[in-house]
């Protein structure tokens, strides 16, 4: 921030009170379930076939990649009905693996649990590893490729800012697991080999904050309060606002290390209970569903399913939105399902906006947590100006959304600067 | 129900363009309210219906033309007419012209600012040139003899400051800012000038409102105005003139209001704030430059105008990443402005308060001939027939006296200014001429009034250049007083006028 720049960050209306402080609704297991056989880019291979009998915590998929290596569990007890292709939350096909629920609930220990204090080094990494921990705010990156070289890390983060509108899964989460939470979290601080860790979380949630200061007082772990702006949960932002510093690619070259509050949680689970990821906090909002709150479902429901158990649409016209109305998705076809790295459905009313022509307010500018220019983007897009597009550096851009938010003649920034990045990838 | 495909962000901020449009809307209208209220007040009711006058005027031409335009392009009116925000434009336009503006000349400009300054660029948005500046501007060009001299009001302080070269010095100021009540007053806006830029409290009231609602950055009218007070203050104390100086100049003319609501315009200005940054040093600095120079009393307008052209070049100069290239952008911004800032000093080092120019003046001159009064020194030029064709001068006379043949008239004329229209605090001439009936000559010219720009006509009032008239007749011929032309006319046809009625027998 600078006279130069810009502040490179909104607040915006984070529409949280629609389900932060709602009961967490357990969602009736569905009779099918599709379990998607890719975890954001890791795939696997099944390792039950057709007509086996799972459990849950069976583990059912084994990865076939050493780096995007996160095997599958069984999120409940049936039988195997075989694979299909579904859409994804990629709006591609991928393969399912589809299993119809038994509604017993009959479980296998998917793993022994382990004391992290004890363990040593080697063996909490391949614990995290075999565990298929990975990172749930969005990302689904293998969480124990973050720790396999730690060199020179003196920060260790956890990221419970949850910027995204809407969403309030991973503050769901956190208010009802809290013990789950520190046991993740010094676990993985102790993968990191920093010697202290800052978990982030915005200053306006008070109660978190509190709950916060009541696990990890004491502990090497510190509770950053953060200012309530977009993107915050943002890696580059994050660390910036943390330490000051900017970094090129990775944050150990700032020496840190982020992982999401759901990742600890889920790792505290694993740790202590011996069991996977098998269901999500989801948080089920926006103006186009009857009933927004929190919901716990298995991996693997139809998200029809889930706005089902919401009380079902409103309005005839909804974009249906896989994570929250920033970054996620519009998927126009509500079969797809609820996976790993999923913590949201947003469903909007579909309104068109009133679009009037660009007047180079420069606002775009002024928010772009990347530092870039979307107008100048736009307009070389348009011209199909290589060289200028070369030196606007649109590769940087994390389709944050902020400059279609900020907006004020509505145009879909964001998408001209996809639409350049495409075109950039095609002439190189 | 259905299930639209939208790409994300499905988020969007309140405010949007129509309403930043509306804000500055309101924000001219109430500059306009308080013109309407300040002329009432200070000239009377029909001068503030006049300004109601103009301002409908303009906001009717802006619609029609829009209406026209789009009309003919068979496009959906009232769709594109509400995306056009022509009466920003419209409203801009009114308030930078002066009061005694003709209607017909305010047409005129509305409908070229909204025709040619922007639809046929392809209309908002897309425009180059700032449409309000772009059709005042072909006002003051072409349309210079269309006020209404009905309306004439005193002189804008622009005006007077460019008399004395735009340098007052300390001395002078307080005689000189006296004739505006003082600097406090032109705060407040209790002067005439152009019909919106007098009020600096309430503009700048304006602009804290519209930064506070994020319609335009901080930047732009806190750089512009500011390198406009530095400017001036160096150049100031570069001749003797102290901070109530820097402070005049940023409040007399345009400066004010052309940083609030012209230099602020989105679509004509770089986008980046590093290049609105640089913009608005270079647009100080042009003002400035065009003030001390040219022939214009104020520059902010074509300052605004000539930096819309360099919008191009300064958003190419900043296209980049704002954290990669930041010592770039720091280092563009610094080298330019430095630049800008040592052209407008170097310019300014030129500069000459009127007393320099008198003590330039006395040091050219031989002391012996012309000791005590420069200024009232006069240099003869081109030679001028007592029979010339006078009309424009509209002198006229009274007779005062009667003693056999020799007949005083009292005479009155207009000079410089009132011929040329120029804005200023300029009054008829009056003089007394003395006619010998039977001889058909002038006997004596004495000056009653001088309503003209001191230190530049009075030339023609010395005893020298009015001592020519003595023994001339309709037949002979005087000499101008060079610089002083029109003031020579003034004198003579009065002098001519008294010799008609002579020979009349009035």
């Amino acid at each position: 921030m600078s006279i130069l720049t810009g502040p490179m960050r909104f607040h915006l209306d984070g529409q949280k009170e629609l389900t932060a402080h709602k009961a967490v609704l357990k969602l009736p297991e569905p009779d099918d379930l599709y379990i998607p056989l890719v975890n954001g880019r890791a795939a696997c291979t099944p390792t039950v076939k057709e007509g086996d009998e799972v459990k849950v915590g069976q583990k059912i998929g084994e990865p076939s990649d050493g780096f995007w290596f996160v095997p599958i569990f069984s999120p409940v007890s049936g039988t195997v009905v075989g694979i299909e292709k579904r859409m994804t939350t990629m709006l591609k096909p991928g393969d399912h693996l589809h299993i119809r629920n038994d509604h017993k609930y009959s479980a296998v220990r998917a793993f022994k649990s382990l004391d992290y204090e004890n363990a040593s080094r080697e063996e909490l990494l391949e614990f995290v590893k075999n565990a298929g921990m990975a990172g749930l705010g969005g990302a689904g990156f293998p969480t124990f490729n973050k720790y396999t070289k730690p060199d020179g890390i003196d920060l260790f983060i956890i990221n419970a800012v949850e910027c995204e509108p809407y969403l309030t899964a991973d503050y769901a989460n956190s208010m009802a697991n809290p013990e789950l939470m520190r046991e993740g979290a010094l676990a993985l601080l102790k993968l990191s080999g920093a010697p202290k860790g800052k978990i982030a979380v915005k200053e306006d949630k008070k109660d978190l904050i509190e709950v916060l200061h009541k696990q990890f007082d004491g502990t090497p772990i510190e509770v950053a309060e953060v200012e309530d702006i977009y993107p915050a949960g943002w890696e580059r932002t994050l660390i910036y606002m943390l330490t000051g510093k900017r970094y090129d690619r990775l944050p150990a070259e700032a020496g840190c290390i982020l992982n999401n509050v759901s990742t600890c949680i889920a790792l505290g689970n694993a740790l202590k209970n011996g069991m996977p990821i098998t269901e999500k906090y989801l948080t089920v909002s926006g103006d186009g569903v009857q009933n927004p709150q929190n919901v716990i479902v298995p991996i693997g429901t139809p998200a029809a399913e889930v706005v089902k158990a919401c009380g079902g649409y409103v309005g005839e016209d909804c974009l249906l939105i896989a994570g929250g109305p920033m970054m996620g998705r519009t998927i126009p076809n509500d079969q797809f399902v609820v996976g790993l790295a999923n913590n949201g459905l947003t469903v909007l009313q579909h309104r068109e906006e009133f679009s009037v022509k660009c007047l180079r307010c420069g606002k775009c500018t002024e928010t772009c947590p990347s530092g870039l220019m979307p107008v100048r983007i736009n307009m070389a897009e348009k011209a199909k100006d290589i060289d200028t597009l070369k030196k606007l550096s649109i590769m940087d851009c994390i389709e944050c959304g902020l400059c279609t938010y900020i907006c004020p003649s509505k145009l879909d920034v964001t998408e001209g600067i996809r639409r350049a990045k495409r075109y950039m990838t095609l002439v190189k | 129900m259905k299930l639209t495909f939208n790409p994300s962000p499905n988020y969007r901020n309140e405010q949007s363009t129509v309403s930043i449009m509306k804000d500055v809307l309101l924000c001219l209208l109430a500059v306009d309210l308080y013109a309407v209220i300040y002329y009432c007040a200070a000239y009377g009711a029909q001068y503030g219906l006049r300004v109601v006058l103009m301002t409908l005027t303009a906001c009717v031409s802006a619609l029609l033309t829009d209406v026209i335009y789009y009309k003919v392009l068979k496009k959906d009116v009232i769709k594109e007419v509400k995306s056009s925000f022509s009466l920003i434009t419209a409203l801009i336009i009114v308030l930078i012209s002066r009061i005694s503006t003709a209607y017909y000349a305010i047409v005129v400009a509305t409908v070229i600012a909204i025709f040619f300054g922007k639809l046929v660029f392809g209309g908002f948005g897309q425009n180059i040139f700032n449409p309000a500046a772009f059709g005042a501007a072909i006002i003051m060009g072409n349309f210079a003899g269309s006020y209404s001299a009905d309306f004439a009001t005193s002189a804008t302080p622009t005006m007077a400051a460019k008399s004395l070269g735009w340098m007052i010095t300390s001395g002078e100021f307080s005689s000189f800012i006296s004739s505006y009540g003082g600097l406090g007053r032109m705060f407040l806006g209790q002067y005439a000038s152009t019909i919106g830029s007098p009020c600096a409290l309430l503009i700048l009231l304006c602009g804290a409102y519209l930064i506070w609602n994020r319609d335009i950055d901080w930047q732009t009218p806190v750089f512009y105005i500011g390198t406009v007070f530095v400017e001036a203050l160096i150049i100031g104390l570069m001749h003797g003139a102290g901070i109530e100086y820097a402070l005049f100049s940023v409040l007399a003319g345009g400066v004010i209001f052309g940083g609030v609501f012209m230099a602020t315009d989105p679509v004509t200005t770089p986008v980046s704030l590093p290049g609105r940054i640089l913009w608005a040093v270079g647009c100080a600095s042009l003002t400035l430059i065009i003030r001390d120079k040219s022939n214009l009393s104020d520059g902010v307008l074509f300052a605004i105008l000539l930096m819309n052209m360099l919008t191009p070049a300064i958003d190419k100069l900043f296209d980049g990443n704002q954290i990669k290239d930041a010592d770039k952008f720091k280092r563009n911004v610094l080298i330019g402005s430095a630049c800008s800032i040592a052209l407008t000093l170097l310019v300014g080092t030129s500069v000459k308060s009127a007393s320099e120019k008198a003590s330039a003046v006395s040091e050219s001159e031989t002391p012996a001939e012309t000791g005590g009064a420069p200024a009232a020194s006069a240099n003869f030029g081109e030679a001028l027939p007592m029979s010339y064709n006078f009309n424009a001068n509209k002198a006229s006379c009274e007779i005062d006296g009667t003693e056999g043949d020799v007949i005083r008239y009292s005479c009155k004329a207009k000079g410089f200014g009132l011929v040329t229209n120029a804005d200023g605090d300029y009054q008829m001439n009056e003089a007394m001429v003395v006619v010998n009936k039977a001889e058909g000559k002038v006997t004596s010219m004495n000056v009653i009034t001088f309503g003209e720009t001191g230190g530049v006509g009075d030339a023609a009032t010395s005893d020298e250049a009015l001592a020519q008239f003595e023994g001339k007749g309709l037949d002979d011929e005087v000499n101008l007083v060079t610089g002083a032309t029109f003031t020579t006319r003034s004198f003579a046809s009065m002098a001519q006028a008294a010799l008609k009625a002579a020979a009349e027998g009035e």
